[in-house]
């Protein structure tokens, strides 16, 4: 059985930095994921080289069977890889039920002619996707502000919205980028149970960058630690807690459950 | 939900038609003059014009200065043709002529360009709006410099009329549907819109081609209106001044769009009478509402039925 995602010897070179060096790792079909490492191992580098955002200097990803190699972004998408950014990237001037709709496109067709005609296709269609959003938003408790426009959120909401939005696009995997950064212990327990959520309801396979060690620790079943671009360890959370490559990485051992 | 969309519909079917059937009159018990009838023409071209220009814009993100570039197009197409075939069909052949070419011409303008983005993607429209009317300046068939004259007229201000409604319809439309959600997810985050799925080449291409297309409409209309062109009536002056509309109006309004148009050709009309003052009168104007009203007149805000219907709604049952 090969893994859902496969990557090998992935390195990334920015001019004469080695931000990932040699990465291989293997990501199976309903697993939950941790990717971990002091700021600047390049966990987010990473995650750009996997989605086509900023392609990998050398090595090969592959994803369901099929290569991810030279793929654009929005193609990764395609093929069922969502994910969310550090910095949150809303489309900040459109609504809470217009940034899942966004993601929503390539779900259906919709042709020019009964768009712009409102032939009942056109309804039909409206009706198939305002369908998929009422069922999102209240899957995720979002229903009381899907008309809100998301820069006028709380940035708790608005991670929450990020994350709703990359289930919107009806992805097979989900990769996080710091779900928890700049929330509140109240919020990043709601967050905690909504990330298992997305494992056990929503059938998906989660990677998750995160530095609240206490939250990673909590959901991960596997964690890879990154440091200076490079793998040093790979195991269960009881694993890695005892790791002393990774406690010496943490400066002598940060790490806590 | 459905019900309410298609009560909202027919209201704005009905508006349409009330407008139509009120200027008429007026045109007929002789309150609208030959003097007023010119100015309503050109408010009508221009929201023809600006409101492709918002969709370009405003929703999509794109800042381009081309547009009179596509207008001239359209323009050229209908002079051309209308001087060898003055029919009513020769009229509607050229509109299609007109909007073929400038729908070639813009995506050979923006495949290169649409990857560029804010002042550069400005500078670009800019300089291919300039390669078209270059190209108009020096070909026999337009008459070069000089233009073209005695433009059989058939955009009578009816035609005019139909047609605001019919490219209103299809931008406001296309505005709001799955391309229209894609456009504005682009605008508002590239990198974001790509990591769900969205082309952002497609789609700013295809925003770009229609705003082209219905720019070639107003041009022909422009045309057969005035009937005289030349290359000079599609500079970059002309972008601006739809530009200016756009942007008084509101980035992103299509609502603005129409009550700038309408506001600016009320108040060009009005100055007539001012001399050379009217363009200082005009340029204060413009200095006070932006500096009052940064993000012009209605800012972001749409007019809609369906919103007035449900509030209606929810005061009939408290
Ligand atoms: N576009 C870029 N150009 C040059 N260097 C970059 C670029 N992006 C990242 N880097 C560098 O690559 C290294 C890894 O950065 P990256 O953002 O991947 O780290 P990270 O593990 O996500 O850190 P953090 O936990 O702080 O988010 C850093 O040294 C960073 O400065
Ligand atoms: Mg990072």
């Amino acid at each position: 059985m090969s893994s859902l995602l496969q990557v090998e010897h992935v390195s990334k070179i920015f001019g004469g930095l080695k931000a990932v060096e040699d990465v291989s790792l293997h990501v199976e079909e309903g697993e939950l994921v941790a990717l971990i490492g002091p700021n600047g191992a390049g966990k987010t580098t990473l995650f750009n080289a996997l989605t086509g955002v900023s392609p990998a200097t050398e090595g090969t990803v592959t994803f369901n069977g099929v290569s991810l190699d030279k793929k654009k972004p929005y193609q990764v998408a395609k093929m069922g890889i969502a994910r969310t950014f550090q910095n949150i990237r809303l489309f900040h001037q459109l609504s809470v039920r217009e940034n899942l709709q966004a993601a929503m496109t390539h779900r259906y067709k919709e042709d020019f002619v009964s768009s712009i005609l409102r032939l009942p296709t056109f309804t039909k269609k409206e009706a198939l996707v305002n369908g998929w959003t009422d069922e999102i938003l209240a899957k995720l408790d979002l229903s009381a502000v899907g008309d809100t426009i998301t820069a006028n959120l709380p940035y708790g909401t608005q991670r929450r919205v990020e994350i709703a939005r990359a289930v919107a696009s009806d992805p097979k995997l989900i990769f996080l980028d710091e779900p928890a950064a700049g929330m509140n212990p109240e919020e990043t327990a709601d967050l905690t149970a909504l990330i298992r959520r997305l494992q056990s309801e929503f059938g998906l396979t989660v990677v998750l960058i995160e530095h609240d060690m206490s939250l990673v620790m909590n959901l991960a079943e596997r964690i890879y630690v990154l440091e200076h671009g490079k793998l040093i360890a790979e195991g269960t959370p009881a694993e890695i807690q005892n790791n002393d490559a990774v406690i010496t990485a943490y400066l002598g051992g940060g790490v806590h459950a | 939900m459905t019900k309410k969309k298609l009560q909202a519909n027919s209201l704005w079917l009905l508006v349409m038609i009330i407008g139509f059937v009120v200027i008429n009159l007026l045109v007929y018990v002789g309150v609208i003059d030959s003097f007023i009838e010119n100015m309503l023409v050109t408010i009508g071209i221009n929201i023809i014009l600006a409101t492709g220009l918002n969709l370009i814009i405003g929703f999509s993100g794109q800042f381009s200065l081309g547009h009179a570039g596509f207008m001239a197009i359209g323009a050229y197409a209908t002079g051309i043709i209308l001087q060898t075939v003055p029919t009513v069909g020769g009229f509607i052949g050229s509109i299609i002529v007109g909007i073929v070419i400038a729908i070639i011409a813009a995506i050979i303008v923006g495949v290169p360009t649409l990857r560029l983005s804010g002042d550069y993607l400005a500078i670009a429209t800019m300089g291919a709006a300039e390669i078209i009317r270059v190209v108009i300046n020096n070909m026999k068939i337009t008459n070069g410099a000089a233009g073209l004259f005695n433009i059989p007229q058939f955009a009578t201000w009816p035609v005019v009329y139909a047609l605001v409604c019919v490219t209103t319809i299809v931008i406001v439309n296309f505005a709001h549907s799955r391309a229209g959600r894609a456009i504005q997810a682009i605008r508002d985050d590239e990198i974001a819109a790509e990591a769900v799925g969205v082309n952002p080449t497609k789609w700013k291409l295809a925003a770009f081609v229609l705003g082209a297309a219905t720019a070639a409409i107003g041009g022909s209309l422009h045309a057969s209106y005035i009937q005289t062109i030349a290359p000079s009536d599609f500079g970059i002056m002309n972008s601006i001044a739809l530009l200016i509309i756009v942007v008084l109006g509101g980035v992103g309004s299509m609502t603005g769009t129409f009550l700038a148009a309408i506001v600016l050709g009320v108040l060009d009309t009005v100055l007539q009478s001012f001399g050379t003052l009217r363009m200082v009168i005009y340029a204060v104007a413009l200095i006070v509402i932006m500096v009052f009203k940064p993000s012009g007149l209605l800012g972001r805000y749409e007019f809609s039925f369906a919103r007035v219907l449900n509030r209606h709604k929810k005061e009939d049952a408290a």
